[in-house]
């Protein structure tokens, strides 16, 4: 089931819920402990420790998502702090059609919009520093391997490339490759986020993914 | 020939795909400080008891907070209860009245009006005619004093 198809995500209401169907594996619980619908009842009724359990289960996707839409941390600590903020005077208004999940991805993803297109210019890049375990990644072994292009340059400035490509993009490409190719999100689920079908989805994701190829056309070979 | 060119194609988009995943993989290993992210979340659990608070009471609590004497000692409060409710019915009372006997809600048969001008007989002569030769006083007396002449009312 999809939302107002014909709606960019930028001009849908923050927290009008995505209608859902069946639960996906995403909307159950993860972890020990109780289940979102459980939590988000409590939070209704006033219980901020359920709030901090959610945020506590949340918060490294939000700021994820919010990151790699924004490839600066500043922005996105202040976004994802936003988010949470704005779900929480929103939840009195959530009635269970979607999974809480569904729902604030909805509300990142326009809130990082909104505040991209407020600010109307490129921010600087300010990046996360990578993990070390990069170096065991066997991604990272085949792209750094003997002949490939990516073995002449050191790893910061393959991220500062990799960032500027994605930054590159216009922000309902971006959305789409960030949900779906670094956050692993289904095409249907991204759908009902950001109010689309399933079919513009694909679409946007071919597109997007055809202009990053591009700007790292030097990677490519 | 035809479809071989076009396999090869595939084929090249596919290792571009394939080459981009890979790329775009490496991205999950740029984690935030741990440390940032703690402080981020201190940080919303801080706006979110503001907003908690800020959020509008309940109608009791207001009462609470703004006429806390009326909570603290409930005898007074009680009593002041009281005095309300007399003081309401003895409004509602005098609302009543007013509405019953004057103003534009009321019936035509409460409305009060000036009386109807009644004919009312105005006694002009409280005293009875006499006949215009009635003599007053009697005849002089012999000391030349005269008395009132005694009548008869007929």
């Amino acid at each position: 089931m999809v939302g107002n198809v014909n709606l960019e995500p930028d001009e849908l209401p923050d927290d009008e819920e995505p209608v859902s169907g069946a639960a996906s594996e995403e909307d159950v619980v993860e972890d020990d402990g109780p289940s979102d619908d459980e939590l988000v009842l409590k939070a209704q009724q006033g219980d901020i420790q359920a709030f901090d359990l959610l945020v506590e289960r949340y918060h490294s996707r939000i700021y994820s998502l919010t990151y790699n839409m924004t490839s600066n941390r500043e922005d996105a600590e202040d976004l994802t702090q936003e988010i949470f903020v704005k779900a929480f005077e929103a939840l009195p208004r959530f009635k269970g059609k979607s999974s809480f999940y569904t729902w604030l991805y909805r509300i990142g993803v326009n809130k990082t919009i909104n505040y991209r297109k407020k600010r109307n210019r490129k921010r600087a890049l300010s990046l996360d520093s990578f993990d070390q375990d990069i170096k065991l990644d066997d991604d990272y072994h085949d792209l750094t391997a003997k002949g490939s292009p990516l073995r002449s340059i050191s790893l910061s400035e393959l991220q500062i490339k990799l960032n500027e490509a994605l930054q590159g993009l216009s922000e309902k490409h971006r959305t789409v490759v960030v949900m779906h190719d670094m956050q692993g999100i289904p095409h249907d689920e991204i759908a009902k986020v950001v109010g689309a079908s399933v079919g513009t989805v694909r679409s946007r994701l071919f597109y997007a993914r055809r202009q990053m190829q591009n700007e790292l056309s030097e990677f490519m070979k | 020939m035809m479809n071989e060119k076009v396999s090869n194609e595939t084929t090249a988009e596919e290792e571009a795909d394939v080459l981009l995943q890979k790329l775009l993989h490496l991205k999950q290993y740029e984690v935030p400080e741990v440390a940032r992210m703690t402080r981020n979340k201190q940080n919303i659990m801080r706006q979110v008891r503001q907003a908690q608070m800020e959020k509008r009471k309940p109608l009791l609590d207001l009462l609470e907070l703004n006429i806390p004497w009326f909570f603290a000692e409930p005898k007074y409060g009680i009593a002041a209860l009281f005095v309300a409710f007399v003081g309401l019915q003895y409004v509602g009372m005098n609302a009543k009245n007013s509405a019953t006997s004057t103003g534009i809600y009321t019936s035509t048969a409460n409305v009060a009006s000036f009386e109807q001008d009644v004919p009312v007989n105005i006694v002009t002569n409280r005293y009875p005619s006499l006949p215009s030769n009635y003599p007053l006083f009697g005849e002089p007396q012999g000391d030349q004093s005269v008395i009132p002449a005694a009548f008869e009312y007929k």
